[in-house]
């Protein structure tokens, strides 16, 4: 294993902001964390980071412990959604920095700087102050200046976030190309499902200060291990397990033993087909249809409630519409009710 | 063993030289904080209570028992009060004026303005002898004679000497009200006079509780304009003069000094207090807000503002102008003669002043620099704790600040003495005088710099002394420059602080335009004021241009 975080624990007086948590990174992996705010992601990069320091557990590189090692010493590269570029140095200026640092000589600096404003697609703005490029242009040099140095482990955190949509689509794309190129060790913070499953190898879902599920994109999206991860990737239609036995028995099959509090059906949308049913057989009426471009957003009501389907393609159906819901119970994913429990703990 | 393993054992081999360098930078000036100001506070205050071999409070029941002491502290509460109140009223109506009137010429009036900090306190006094006085122009020319020493002189000069205080601090609120107020109460139908009272005045009410504070603070404190032009009325700053440098009564000057203490240490919290909230209520994104032609409105206030600014110009002018008078004033002729100046040590304590002035703004500078650096990356109690004891030297007056330093350095007691007597201290006092105004300006560019920057510094792997030269210092420049001619211009003019310290070998500029004016060469104080608000000009407007450029270099580097 290439990073190790063992148990780190991070309080703030009587905030526990990291309640022992510990994740894996590979050689050559990109890993997202993902949560909601204030779930402790950002303080776990900066724990590795070096930029705060542990109250309990180990941070080891390579099988070495990094605790004691301060930031600057680490060699990592860090990318801040802010941008942060050192305003006073041109382009070319702030990528050289960390090589200056390191003695590197002029010549090579000035290669390797062309070098990256290549690999950013950025090739004419070596002399340029960071006021005078776009957010999205800056937060390439960013990128730029964190792997000029040739980081053993790159730290993304909400790199994206303060750009608009498009800009956020095309840096992403860079991102990728340019992780795969260089084949280095990254970690990224992001609160964007989307984003964490189009970019990650694995993704590390966090929420009030422990890991709640890590694993491939996959399956974080397709088999969620609790209701949180269901709800937190994409949209999920949750049933209790007496709404799933009245209304669609054949998915018990699949379900943990148990009492019934304690697991939901979690459907996906595009896991729910809709067959016209004019006559009396129909179990369920659409409510509404959103057209999303390149699918459909129907509002069903069932016998078990509101339902959210989606399909793609010509509708299968109009507002009003009585139909069937036809359901594979291989689709069907028991997840454990965290929230449930979570709201029984604290009655607020 | 790999490249970490070496890198984590030598980082636990010594420690770590960031945090050595971290130390530094809060020790070396926590040092000077606690040698230079804490500890000749504490004997100031012990020798108040000293008597004979022993403590006790008798100086104090001498002092409070002495009709002399009442009268005093009689004077100084309503002169500050009065002062208090035209300064603040004026400096409203300049601030207003420029904020919120549309007239031409206010670039004049900014300029006016700040002419009374270039100079000594004293010459405001000094200018209306010139004109008010026995033979001043006004009183020649309308044949009358007005008692100008006194009362009435002392107010006016200390109205002209707190009056830009009063327009910065009054504008600063004034400006941080947005446009868009005023325009939505305009579409809500809110006549002028409403805007005025619902909008404006709201806006400037801790603006104006703020300069009232720092009005009184500044004249009960002030030493020169009472000594030239107070006469017979007599004010606690006299008072310490007189029982420390008349009847070489240290421990009783000591106890005026506590007393004096008192209201400023008081008029300085409440003051900080009403700058935290009106902080609070800044927003980013501002519109400025641009004035509209209204002729009854600024017609009036452009003749007033004009009015003041006459009267300041004429106060100061009429210094320089007497300066080359050939004898005043019975022969009008100009001459350049009184800038033959021999007596006191002649221009030998100009150079020395500039000298002293240099070292206390590049010494301050760098002090307050560290400071700053350093409170960065201390935990939070640390650093507040050491914030409030950096912002506490404001709050003492530079006689009483003075006095403890002639207590503390004039003393064998400790090799400190060795200090004492040299340019050095001077440079050291002046510093510690002005160390709170100093150390919030800078912090106030601190604040500005985010901390991302310096994390990103770090990763890349820059420590603190490369963060700090390549990245804090380049970021923070103009509160550099800013900080180092503030504490260049106000050596250059400050008289209470350094009046005690001040030995027949080494002189200071106030100083000697208080001795040439004693001793009745008042066309001499005249021109050696001159001498020194030209130094102070230069060093004005070697700043402006300085922060131009850098704001220009900015500005194409497309920096916000």
């Amino acid at each position: 294993m290439y990073l190790t975080v063992r148990n780190a624990t991070k309080t703030y007086g009587p905030f526990t902001a990291l309640d022992s948590v510990s994740i894996e990174i590979e050689q050559g992996e990109f890993v997202c964390l993902l949560g909601p705010s204030g779930c402790g992601k950002t303080t776990l990069l900066r724990l590795i980071a070096g930029l705060s320091r542990l109250d309990g557990g180990d941070i080891l590189l390579e099988g070495a412990a990094l605790s004691d090692l301060p930031a600057r010493k680490r060699g990592f590269g860090i990318v801040f959604q802010s941008y942060s570029l050192f305003p006073n140095m041109t382009v070319a200026e702030n990528i050289g920095y960390g090589l200056k640092i390191r003695g590197t000589s002029r010549s090579e600096m000035a290669r390797r700087v062309a070098e990256l404003l290549e690999l950013v697609k950025l090739p004419d703005v070596a002399d340029k102050y960071p006021g005078q490029l776009s957010g999205g242009q800056q937060q390439r040099i960013a990128l730029a200046r964190a792997i000029a140095v040739d980081p053993r482990l790159l730290l993304l955190d909400e790199p994206l976030s303060a750009l608009d949509a498009k800009v956020r689509a095309e840096l992403r794309g860079e991102i990728l190309h340019v992780q795969r190129t260089l084949g280095i060790p990254t970690l990224m913070v992001t609160h964007d499902q989307e984003e964490a499953l189009a970019l990650a190898d694995k993704i590390i879902c966090m929420n009030h200060g422990v890991v709640v599920q890590a694993g491939t994109p996959e399956d974080l999206y397709q088999r969620p291990k609790t209701r949180f991860v269901a709800e937190f990737m994409g949209i999920s239609n949750l049933l209790s397990t007496d709404a799933v036995r009245r209304a669609f028995p054949a998915l018990l099959a699949t379900r943990p033993e148990g009492p019934d509090d304690r697991v939901v059906a979690c459907l996906r949308p595009e896991q729910i087909g809709l067959i016209p049913a004019p006559d009396g057989s129909a179990t369920a009426t659409v409510r509404g249809i959103s057209f999303l471009g390149n699918l459909r957003r129907l509002e069903v009501d069932s016998a078990v409630g509101p339902l959210i389907v989606e399909t793609h393609g010509a509708a299968p159906c109009r507002e009003g519409d009585r139909v069937t819901l036809s359901i594979a119970p291989e689709a069907c994913t028991w997840v454990a009710d965290d929230m449930a429990r979570q709201m029984a703990e604290s009655p607020a | 063993m790999s490249a970490v393993e070496t890198a984590a054992s030598s980082a636990r081999r010594g420690p770590d030289a960031d945090r050595v360098l971290t130390f530094v930078c809060v020790g070396l000036p926590l040092l000077g904080l606690t040698l230079f100001f804490l500890y000749p506070m504490a004997v100031v205050f012990l020798r108040s209570v000293t008597v004979g071999d022993g403590y006790g409070f008798e100086n104090y029941s001498r002092v409070l028992g002495s009709s002399g002491f009442w009268r005093a502290t009689l004077h100084s509460m309503l002169m500050g009060g009065a002062t208090t109140a035209l300064s603040v009223l004026l400096g409203f109506i300049i601030a207003h004026g420029l904020h919120r009137c549309a007239f031409p010429g206010k670039w004049m009036i900014r300029g006016v303005i700040v002419l009374p900090l270039l100079a000594p306190s004293l010459v405001q006094a000094l200018g209306l002898i010139f004109l008010l006085g026995r033979n001043g122009v006004i009183s020649r020319a309308l044949g009358i004679e007005i008692e100008i020493y006194g009362f009435w002189g002392l107010l006016i000069a200390n109205t002209l000497y707190a009056l830009p205080q009063a327009v910065m601090i009054i504008g600063a609120a004034l400006v941080l009200l947005d446009a868009r107020a005023y325009e939505a109460a305009e579409v809500m139908g809110a006549s002028p006079s409403r805007q005025f009272r619902d909008l404006t005045l709201p806006a400037a009410r801790f603006g104006l509780l703020n300069a009232a504070f720092v009005c009184f603070t500044i004249t009960i404190t002030d030493f020169g304009n009472a000594a030239v032009i107070g006469g017979d009325y007599s004010v606690l700053a006299t008072e310490i003069y007189s029982q420390v440098v008349g009847q070489r009564n240290f421990n009783m000057g000591a106890v005026v000094g506590i007393m004096l203490l008192l209201p400023t240490v008081v008029s300085y919290a409440i003051e900080r207090q009403a700058m935290k909230r009106q902080q609070t209520g800044q927003a980013t994104g501002q519109v400025l807000y641009r004035p509209d032609f209204a002729p009854l409105r600024d017609i009036v206030m452009a003749a007033l503002s004009l009015l003041i600014c006459a009267a300041i110009v004429a106060v100061i002018g009429i210094v320089v102008y007497a300066s080359f008078v050939t004898l005043w004033p019975y022969n009008m002729a100009l001459s350049p003669k009184h800038y033959d100046i021999r007596l006191a040590g002649g221009y030998s304590s100009l150079w020395i002043t500039i000298v002293i002035s240099l070292m206390a703004a590049s010494g301050g500078t760098l002090a307050v620099f560290l400071l700053g650096l350093g409170l960065r990356r201390l935990p939070r109690g640390a650093a507040q704790a050491i914030q409030m004891l950096a912002a506490m030297p404001a709050a003492v007056p530079g006689m009483v600040l003075g006095l403890a330093y002639i207590l503390t350095f004039n003393s064998t007691a400790t090799p400190l003495y060795l200090l004492y007597g040299t340019a050095a201290l001077i440079a050291i006092i002046n510093f510690y005088h002005y160390h709170t105004q100093s150390f919030l300006t800078l912090m106030t560019g601190f604040r500005q710099l985010p901390q991302a920057l310096e994390e990103a510094a770090g990763s890349i792997g820059a420590g603190l002394g490369r963060t700090a030269i390549d990245i804090v210092a380049p970021f923070i420049a103009p509160m550099l420059v800013s900080v180092f001619f503030f504490l260049f211009m106000r050596s250059m003019v400050t008289l209470s602080a350094v009046v005690f310290l001040t030995t027949p070998d080494l002189s200071v500029a106030a100083v000697t335009i208080m001795r040439l004016d004693d001793a009745g060469l008042t066309s001499q104080a005249a021109a050696f004021s001159t001498c020194v608000m030209a130094v102070v000009c230069l060093a004005l407007l070697s700043m402006k241009a300085i922060l131009a450029l850098m704001g220009r270099r900015r500005r194409t580097k497309g920096a916000a």
